[in-house]
């Protein structure tokens, strides 16, 4: 991967690593180097800065953000440029320009703890007031965070189940795998009041607020917790935007957070659930199946394709990604947030 | 999509405008063609407002959302696609209701309703897709190739100068000042602009009358601002923190500013004005809350940093809004017309949730080292040395003057108002307004004879002051305003700076330096017209320009 080296105005250096893939800009960003930038599509010229050595592929952009004559003379826009050699830039701003922000790392109380269904449980915890970051729980929904067992060095991503707060609520749905370190924790050990290290927010599975198109929400088990978290943001906001929900559990015990889909359902009444057991009992009146056998058959014969949002274990992401191939969706319409197990 | 409102719309060498999926200020393609549709219902209340106005039967709410609305297609306001399908859903209730009205008032009259076409009559769709395939008889360039790029930019001159006059008179309405000859202006051009005229005479007539409405909007916010809030005065300002818990106000709005000043009375919260907000430590009314404490960063387009440094809320007032950043966006708020998917609006000016996500985040940790600048020279502190001032003129220790005011486009390599501001020479005065200034206004310019060389007059709507200011001074010199010792040097960016620009060219004001660019709507024969008529210049080279000046004054 090449070597990105930008020596700034006033002299200093900062360094990161681009795939061929990515703009210097995004590149940067994924090191949590914010480089000075307006509008991120070639057009402002906010984000200029000379290539002293090395090779670039650069795209397209308006003559206004970059003359002919100052492309000549070895400018370039770091919205628009991908490495192709390691490079040295020289950019025209100095090192007080760029945000750096570490990863918040911040210590959290567990609040309430309570079981959801056979095989999860649902976790609140409240933020403790801290010099750097107040008490406030800033995300966006549909990112997680790093939770860490006091004393140790394990640590576990979870989505976020609630939406930003200023009373430091985070809450998180979590699946039990037999045997695990931070399962048998919660399943065991833990009590209120026991103190974690929460680590994020992190993750970018976030609504494409720019896209009109409906959105689509596949959730298997506790994949669910992000997309409860959009929703009920989207709830808060009175967003009009057509939504569907197909939330799948293997049996119906399994089966948790129904008031709050319900909740939902009130607050959005443009909102449609499909419930899907994968191996129901009889007198099941949900959907039976996979929630992709779901979406499947809702998708036939649709007119306004939708985007969808996937989270849960890496089989579900592959099927719907295979259902919405064949449905005629955009692969950059799919947005995935793959669960590994803990 | 197309739009080409603002500076920095997409210039290539073929084509000017932005017609992608995205603008370049972050404006969605669904956005932009939603706002074409609200603007289209609104010519039709326009069609019959001006006739029942005619016959008497005037609607003040209609006018009132016709300017609210308005103001939300101004650039960096309204970004919400949800916000405009219900504004496009309620612009058509108010037209059948004024519609309505003015057939009453014709039948009591004794006259036959006119039957009108055009967007008197349009349907809009009940959703967002049937909207989305409707933009295209309401989009700007509809009848391009029929009628020609002259007449489609002169009319889009008359539409955007319009969108100015509805933001100022907007910010007045909120305090309470309103006009009817600038209910009755928005109207005529609305009905103007609904006939798709194609004659360039009638349409530069109407810009022209729209900068003399402009000029009654800017005089009554003036009366409105200083009506709440007192006369701005001379005022050090602190540009640096102080340690305790914040909240950032941005935009225009002083009634907002207000509000939020008085839900945090006592609360233990710091707040600080940003960007266009500065103005307000001039106001007497302001002054008397010291838990104002100060500004905040710079010109708009650094917003994206200086939001993610702020520890604490940031509330939206007005423009200009740029593409929030994760960093920031869960304690970014807006307000009033301002709006952007998935941020937290305020409404009825309930500020309390900035209150509490003020408490619940960090604030400064620390003081920073002390930093002021000098603000607050509106048209009463100027006037109130004008003889000072007009005997420095007279013993040549002032040569001349230079109005340095607007907005600034985000490109870094454009220093031209800072050289100018710097190159200027000892014996001139820089008179400033707008946003522009915050590329110079922490240098120091020294004073001749105990006045600033730099005298901040405000807000961009204040060009009101200084237009004020300038007919005074030519007064007591017994000379125009077109032969005193002054240059103005406007950069323009968005909307208001186009009514702004109207204003001056509509009282005659002449020799006016535009910048940074040119706006792209103009075609080279239209830029001819504004040259050969009201000698119009474009910005050149800083030192050359002000010797130019500074040679013409001679």
């Amino acid at each position: 991967m090449p070597t990105i080296e930008l020596t700034t105005r006033d002299g200093e250096r900062v360094t990161f690593a681009a795939e061929p893939t990515e703009t210097l800009l995004d590149a940067a960003a994924r090191a949590n180097i914010f480089l000075p930038a307006v509008c991120r599509e070639g057009g402002c010229g906010s984000c200029r800065v000379t290539r002293q050595t090395g090779e670039v592929e650069h795209g397209p952009y308006s003559k206004a953000a970059l003359s002919d004559a100052e492309r000549a003379a070895g400018e370039i826009l770091l919205c628009r440029t991908q490495a192709r050699s390691d490079l040295e830039l020289k950019a025209p701003f100095d090192r007080a320009a760029i945000g750096f922000m570490p990863i918040p790392e911040r210590n959290a109380a567990i609040a309430e703890l309570s079981s959801a269904g056979s095989s999860a449980v649902r976790l609140v915890l409240r933020l403790a007031d801290d010099p750097m970051w107040g008490r406030a729980a800033e995300f966006i929904p549909g990112q997680f965070v790093e939770l860490a067992l006091p004393g140790t060095l394990i640590r576990r991503a979870y989505s976020l189940a609630n939406t930003p707060n200023w009373d430091g609520t985070l809450e998180f749905l979590i699946r039990l795998q037999p045997n695990g370190a931070f399962s048998s924790y919660f399943a065991d050990r833990a009590k209120i009041g026991d103190m974690l290290v929460v680590r994020g927010p992190q993750g970018s599975f976030t609504v494409d607020e720019a896209s009109q198109a409906p959105r689509w929400f596949v959730a298997g088990g506790t994949g669910l917790a992000p997309m409860l978290a959009i929703l009920r943001q989207m709830a808060e906001f009175g967003d009009p935007r057509d939504c569907r929900l197909f939330f799948g559990v293997n049996r119906e015990e399994e089966l948790f957070a129904a008031e709050e889909i319900e909740t939902l359902k009130t607050a959005l009444p443009q909102l449609k659930v499909a419930l899907c057991v994968w191996k129901p009992e009889p007198g099941w009146t949900g959907f039976s199946g996979t929630p992709t056998d779901a979406l499947a058959s809702a998708l036939a014969g649709l007119g306004t394709l939708p985007d969808l949002y996937v989270c849960g274990p890496p089989a579900l992401i592959e099927a719907a990604e295979a259902v919405a191939l064949k449905a005629g969706i955009a692969h950059d319409r799919v947005f995935s947030e793959q669960f590994l197990r803990a | 999509m197309f739009c080409y409102q603002c500076e920095q719309t997409y210039r290539s060498d073929d084509l000017a405008g932005c017609s992608g999926s995205k603008g370049m200020c972050g404006k969605d393609a669904a956005t932009a063609d939603l706002q074409d549709v609200l603007i289209h219902v609104c010519e039709g209340i326009g069609q019959y407002a001006v006739r029942a106005r005619a016959l008497d039967a005037t609607d003040p709410e209609a006018d009132r959302f016709l300017l609210y609305a308005f103001f939300t297609t101004l650039t960096n306001v309204n970004f919400n696609a949800s916000r405009f399908v219900d504004m496009i859903a309620q612009a058509a209730q108010i037209r059948d209701r004024v519609k309505a009205a003015y057939e009453v008032a014709a039948r009591a009259a004794g006259k036959a309703p006119e039957a009108l076409s055009g967007p008197a009559a349009f349907v809009p769709a009940q959703d967002l897709n049937g909207l989305l395939a409707q933009a295209g008889e309401a989009a700007v360039r509809m009848d391009l190739s029929v009628v020609g790029a002259d007449v489609v930019g002169l009319r889009s001159l008359v539409l955007y100068g319009l969108k100015g006059v509805c933001a100022y008179a907007h910010h007045a309405a909120v305090l309470g000042q309103e006009r009817n000859a600038v209910f009755e202006a928005v109207e005529h051009a609305l009905d103007l602009l609904a006939s798709k005229p194609t004659e360039l005479g009638p349409l530069l007539e109407e810009a022209l009358a729209l900068g003399r409405a402009n000029f009654t909007a800017m005089e009554a916010l003036d009366a409105a601002n200083t009506g709440a809030f007192g006369t701005p005065e001379p005022t050090e300002v602190r540009v640096s923190p102080v340690k305790g818990k914040a909240i950032l106000v941005s935009g225009h709005d002083l009634k907002d500013l207000h509000a939020i000043l008085e839900a945090t009375k006592g609360a233990g919260v710091n707040v600080y004005t940003h960007g266009e907000m500065l103005p307000a430590h001039s106001y007497p009314a302001f002054k008397a809350y010291p838990h104002l404490v100060g500004n905040y960063g710079g010109a708009w387009q650094d917003q994206q940093r200086e939001f993610a440094e702020f520890p604490g809320p940031i509330v939206m007032t007005s423009n200009c809004l740029i593409e929030p950043q994760t960093r920031y966006r869960g304690r970014l708020f807006t307000a009033g017309p301002v709006g952007w998917t998935g941020i937290r609006h305020i409404k009825d000016e309930d500020f309390r949730p900035v209150v509490q996500a003020a408490l619940a985040l960090p604030g400064f940790a620390e003081d920073a080292p002390a930093e002021t600048i000098t603000i607050g020279f509106g048209r009463d502190a100027v006037l109130g040395v004008a003889d000072r001032i007009i005997a420095a003129v007279k013993a040549g220790a002032i040569r001349h003057f230079f109005l340095v005011g607007g907005c600034d486009g985000a490109a870094p390599g454009r220093n031209y108002y800072t050289d100018f501001a710097e190159a200027a020479p000892q014996d001139t005065v820089i008179l400033t307004l707008g946003c522009g200034k915050y590329r110079f206004n922490r240098n120091d310019f020294g004073a001749i004879d105990g006045l600033p060389r730099l005298l901040d007059m405000g807000q961009c709507n204040d060009a009101y002051s200084a237009v004020v200011v300038a007919s005074k001074l030519a007064e007591a010199f017994g000379v125009g305003v077109n032969e005193l010792p002054l240059s103005l040097i406007v950069s323009w960016f968005e909307q208001k700076a186009a009514a702004v620009l109207l204003t001056l060219l509509a009282l005659g004001v002449r020799n006016v330096r535009l910048g940074p660019t040119l706006p792209a709507f103009l075609t080279p024969a239209l830029v001819d017209v504004l040259v050969d008529k009201f000698g119009i210049l474009p910005i050149g080279e800083a030192k050359a320009d002000i010797e130019a000046a500074l040679t013409r004054a001679a």
